[in-house]
């Protein structure tokens, strides 16, 4: 099946098979492999990326699904060489370990703050539900997430 | 897995126990069944495709009536092969007149998985059994209403 | 502290991380590169009676399909540990094939592989194999398994038992102490059976190069050079030489990726056969089914108190599973990593534990963060918590009164336990008192009896946890069945312009390695940290290692490399005097440079390295270069300690248990960077709450994991925890040159004692001694009915 749709900016088509998972099409055909998979339930959210303005799954969307969509990936999260404030905050804070669930993290972390540029720590762990970290105990990525929405909203 | 549950069925426990053991209507009563050829007395080869909600596959294997006693109970069992793994039950069935011409069937027993229906499907295949069963027994009397009472 | 050491320097990993540009194994793509798939057992026990793999080979895209019949490494993966009966019996090994022709002992054990042109059509075709079983009865609890009659894992023994293991005083005299004792405490019960869930799912990549006779493998392992010696020369019987593992960026580990895993092998046997690179990667499922869990002991004990509450004798016996097989180190974890710890913090005279080890229809048990530890910390802490309600005195104050007194390991001496260990150095009366008072002990108490009279159920739980790290030294090991040595390697490699280069041993999958150990070789040479780049996970570019576990990494691969700068300074003196025209002796190092004493004469230690490379003008008879490889094997292990307090709220409806509070203070010995020891607590005290609270691998009677996703698997997610509270003291290690003891599984250790202790003290008044772990709503419901 045809597909066109535009991944961080760039427009891609391509003839793909139907059963094709959004991340298999990001990470074999695009070669974008910041997405990753740790789970195929959908309970991990370290595949999460931006569909339209909205944070989802990719292991969970077949790519024809996404056809005539807007992506962001967390290759598209720098402006070049400058990292996203979320990006900042989380070096600056520790926020990740081994680096796997990060993306997923970021991902999810830019929709909370679109949704909610003041979340409290509640809302923040909250927002989080829906991605595993096993390194960090998420006290960090909690914290990373509070100081990039003060960095977002000065 | 325990299965058990119980069905009003608006007939008499003669007249069931005449449609469970018969092959032609189980073929067409039981959910999914694509073929199911006599083997032997209460014997049955099946082919099924199962498919509730997430949980979509062909089985492969037998079915048997045991431990009947006429008119009153029996025992179903059930092993059945599939890609996303086995299923081997043991569900006894009591027929259960109310006195006003309808029977409830009272069914209990325990059913084993195995592969990725244990690993993944348990907490859902209890959801899927009920739904099953209730779409056999729907069936059932829908196959009631077409035929003619046996009055 | 000097420039960079003691700071939180931000991580130079976290840069290519977030941006999404690690390379984990699963991103690499090799050209020509084939897929497989594999075909596991749906069944725990059963034999194999026919495998027809005809259908599926005609599939599209199938290159090959491999069963146990193909001459694949035989006798499967060994074991790199020991533990003989105490009777003086051979530990029972039995072969672990790395695919299965007859006889299946755990669901998920691999009888076939296809390898496809693509992973969807390897899957296709594997779904077109068929397998005939005949289904056996399977046994997976511990205690069942050595029960008379239990199904054998294997039948060549008479019992389910790989050994049956004591430790400790002798047993007659730790009973007869209990007989005695003015107050015995018992308890019963399971430290239950957890999955590691690493977020990356292991993944390897096999490349043979037919041309050069030499395979690339690319793995996610916590431990390349280990893999490597054991693939070549125990598995697959190749030369060493000829083999090249590689594992950059791994995406967690928790023990888990440690071991050499039959997948490893039989890609790597597979490369050669078809002459093309080779990938799998496993779903979660298979992670589930397939990667070694942790825990599950079955716990029986005792411990006997005089009436002033001191410990007088501890007696312990437990069923520890083994799983179908004996992993890597699968034997050391309830023995030496556990046993060896059952002195905890107190003074304890007497002590015996006794553990039978038996083999379970289950996938195989080894080390999972603490590894044996945390299960001995769990016992002691829990049954002294016990013990303090049952005698009436406060959980604080019996600890206090049995501590070791404290001893730095310098001035005095190191303090000998009853289980073979000698601890390095240790003050576990700080770290309890600093605990206190970062909880406010005597509010908290207050505040508990208010809530009360509101019937809301607060609890505190205490754990004073001590381990034992840097694992370790060679020889001590040997003695207790290790099979390969313990060391570390360091090379420090100083480019002519005076850049270093460093190759560890040591592995980082989480561990920010490549900046902390910058740090320390930094300040130790006087340089700039952007001077210093850190290469592990690379058999080709790193002599040797032993990898990344135990708490090993600064204590001991960090040891390795302060070794050979320190040798690069001494050969850097000779030539900084040659030059400077002084005796060595004459010369002190600083600051990136030496300088004759008192003097202002000094050369740079760039101008010294690159006098080493173009040796032109050089001191008679020294080697040019300047370039330095150690193997550094620790004296001793280092012992970390801690105490670790939760604060929970139960619902007296529901039985839910929520998290309060979390104080963790430790005692890692010297810290290169705060940031990351608090990091390595945070994950830690998480993964620890977890075991308490959620995570619990359940099998059902035909030996099925029932919970074997992440919709049913309990995992800690953002909104189950509390902010960690951390503090610390330092108690340096005496032993190693940077008095590190080592941050990675103290968290896990000394946390899930302290949430049951608090679970059972909200429910104390109640009349609830113990609740069993997780400690789930519908647990804690039951016990507050009761």
């Amino acid at each position: 099946m045809q597909i066109t749709l535009t991944v961080n900016g760039k427009q891609y088509s391509n003839d793909i098979e139907p059963r094709m998972s959004l991340t298999q099409y990001l990470r074999e055909v695009l070669d974008l492999t910041g997405t990753h998979v740790g789970c195929d339930t959908s309970g991990c959210g370290a595949c999460t990326v931006s569909l339209n303005g909205a944070a989802v799954k990719s292991c969970t969307l077949l790519a024809v699904q996404a056809d005539g969509g807007e992506l962001t990936t967390i290759e598209g999260m720098a402006n070049g060489n400058e990292m996203h404030p979320i990006q900042k905050a989380f070096k600056e804070h520790h926020g990740l370990q081994c680096g796997f669930c990060t993306p997923g993290m970021v991902m999810t972390a830019a929709n909370i703050l679109k949704d909610n540029p003041n979340p409290s720590e509640e809302e923040i762990r909250h927002g989080l539900e829906g991605n595993f970290c096993r390194c960090t105990g998420y006290h960090n990525i909690v914290k990373s997430i509070q100081h990039a929405a003060e960095e977002i909203n000065n | 897995m325990q299965v058990k549950g119980n069905y009003m069925v608006n007939t008499t426990p003669n007249v069931v126990w005449d449609m469970i053991t018969n092959p032609a209507v189980l073929e067409k009563i039981t959910p999914g069944i694509k073929t199911l050829t006599v083997t032997g007395p209460d014997q049955y080869d099946a082919i099924s495709e199962v498919k509730v909600g997430p949980v979509k596959g062909n089985f492969e294997g037998t079915l048997s009536l045991k431990d009947q006693v006429n008119l009153e109970s029996c025992v179903l069992v059930v092993d059945q092969k599939s890609k996303m793994g086995n299923v081997v039950a043991e569900i006894s069935m009591k027929l259960i007149p109310d006195g006003n011409d309808n029977t409830e069937v009272q069914y209990t027993g325990d059913a084993k998985m195995s592969g990725m229906l244990a690993r993944m499907g348990q907490r859902i295949m209890s959801g899927v059994v009920s739904t099953l069963s209730r779409q056999f027994f729907q069936s059932l009397n829908k196959e009631l209403e077409g035929e003619p009472s046996t009055e | 502290m000097g420039k960079f050491v003691g700071k939180a320097v931000k991580r130079r990993e976290d840069a290519r991380f977030l941006k999404g540009a690690g390379t984990y194994t699963d991103d690499i793509k090799l050209p020509k590169m084939a897929h497989t798939a594999f075909v596991r057992s749906p069944y725990a026990h059963a034999n194999v009676l026919s495998i027809d793999i005809e259908e599926a080979k005609n599939e599209p895209g199938v290159i090959a399909i491999y069963t146990g019949n193909d001459a694949c490494g035989e006798f499967g993966v060994p074991c790199g540990w020991q533990v003989d009966f105490k009777n003086g019996e051979t530990m029972r090994e039995p072969a672990h094939p790395l695919l299965t022709k007859d006889k299946i002992r755990h669901v998920g054990e691999a009888v076939a592989i296809v390898v496809a042109e693509t992973l969807e059509q390897a899957r296709d075709a594997a779904e077109m194999v068929m397998v005939d079983y005949e289904e056996l009865l399977a046994v997976t609890d511990p205690k069942q398994a050595m029960e008379a009659g239990a199904p054998l894992v294997h039948d060549q023994w008479e019992d389910n038992a790989a050994f049956d293991w004591c430790i400790g005083n002798d047993r007659a005299e730790v009973e007869a102490a209990l007989e005695s004792a003015h107050h015995v405490t018992e308890m019963e019960y399971r430290n239950h059976r957890v999955a590691p869930n690493a977020i990356e799912p292991r993944s390897y990549i096999a490349d043979y190069d037919v041309n050069a006779d030499k395979w690339t493998l690319y793995t996610s392992t916590q431990n390349p050079h280990l893999i490597r010696l054991l693939l070549c020369a125990f598995v697959l019987g190749i030369p060493e030489h000829k083999v090249r593992v590689v594992s950059k960026d791994v995406g967690g580990g928790f023990g888990s990726k440690i071991y050499h895993y039959t997948e490893e092998a039989l890609l790597t046997w597979i490369s050669r056969e078809i002459g093309r690179p080779v990938k799998w990667t496993s779903d979660r499922s298979e992670a589930f089914m397939t990667d070694a869990h942790g825990r599950d002991h079955v716990v029986k004990s005792k411990m006997g108190f005089d009436k002033d509450g001191k410990i007088v004798a501890h007696l312990t016996d437990e069923y520890c599973a083994m799983g179908a097989y004996l992993s890597t180190f699968a034997p050391a974890v309830p023995t030496y990593l556990h046993g060896t710890l059952f002195q905890g913090v107190y003074t304890t005279p007497l002590i015996h534990l006794n553990v039978i080890a038996p083999f379970t229809h289950t996938v195989v048990v080894d080390a999972y963060r603490g590894a044996g530890r945390p299960e001995a910390t769990y016992l002691l802490e829990r049954i002294i918590s016990k013990a303090a309600k049952e005698m009436g005195m406060d959980p604080a104050e019996i600890r206090f009164k049995n501590f070791i007194p404290p001893f730095d390991g310098v001035e005095e001496a190191g303090y000998q336990t009853q289980v073979a260990l000698q601890y390095d150095s240790g003050d576990y009366h700080g770290v309890l008192e600093r605990g206190l008072e970062m909880l406010g002990y005597e509010d908290f108490r207050k505040e508990q009896a208010k809530a009360r009279e509101y019937g809301k159920l607060l609890g505190v739980g205490f754990s004073s946890y001590i381990e034992g790290c840097g694992i370790a030294p060679s020889a001590v090991v040997g003695a207790l069945g290790a099979r390969a040595g313990l060391y570390e390697v360091g090379h420090v490699r100083v480019q002519p312009t005076g850049k270093v280069s460093v190759f560890t041993g040591a592995h980082s999958h989480g561990q920010g390695h490549e900046t902390v150990f910058a740090q320390f070789v930094a300040d130790k040479l006087g340089i700039e940290m952007d001077d210093v780049e850190i290469e592990h996970g690379d058999t080709d570019q790193v002599a040797f290692g032993m990898g990344t576990y135990g708490s090993r990494s600064l204590a001991v691969g960090g040891s390795a490399i302060i070794k050979s700068i320190d040798k690069i300074l001494e050969k850097g003196a000779k030539i900084a005097a040659h030059k400077l025209e002084a005796a060595e002796e004459d010369l002190e190092y600083a600051e990136g440079k030496w300088t004759v004493k008192g003097t202002d004469k000094s050369i740079s230690f760039g101008d010294v390295s690159l006098t080493a490379y173009v040796p032109h003008d050089y001191p008679e008879g020294l080697e040019p270069g300047l370039d330095f490889s150690s193997f550094y094997d620790p004296s001793n292990f280092t012992y970390p300690f801690g105490t670790h307090i939760a604060v929970v709220e139960v619902d007296s409806d529901t039985g839910k248990v929520d998290v309060k509070r979390f104080i963790a203070c430790d005692d890692v010995g010297n810290v290169m960077n705060p940031m990351i020891v608090d990091g390595q607590i945070h994950g830690g005290v998480v993964q620890g709450i977890g075991q308490a609270l959620l995570e619990e691998v359940v099998f059902d009677e035909a030996g099925q994991m029932i919970n074997a996703s992440y919709m049913d698997y309990a995992m800690p997610r953002a909104d189950d925890i509390p902010m960690i509270e951390t503090d610390r003291t330092v108690t340096p290690c005496p032993h190693n040159p940077l008095g590190v003891k080592g941050a990675g599984e103290a968290g896990c250790i000394g946390s899930t004692p302290a949430v049951v202790n608090a679970v059972v003290d909200a429910l104390a008044h109640l009349g609830v001694t113990d609740i069993q772990m997780p400690v789930t709503p519908q647990r804690v419901w039951k016990a507050m009915q009761n």
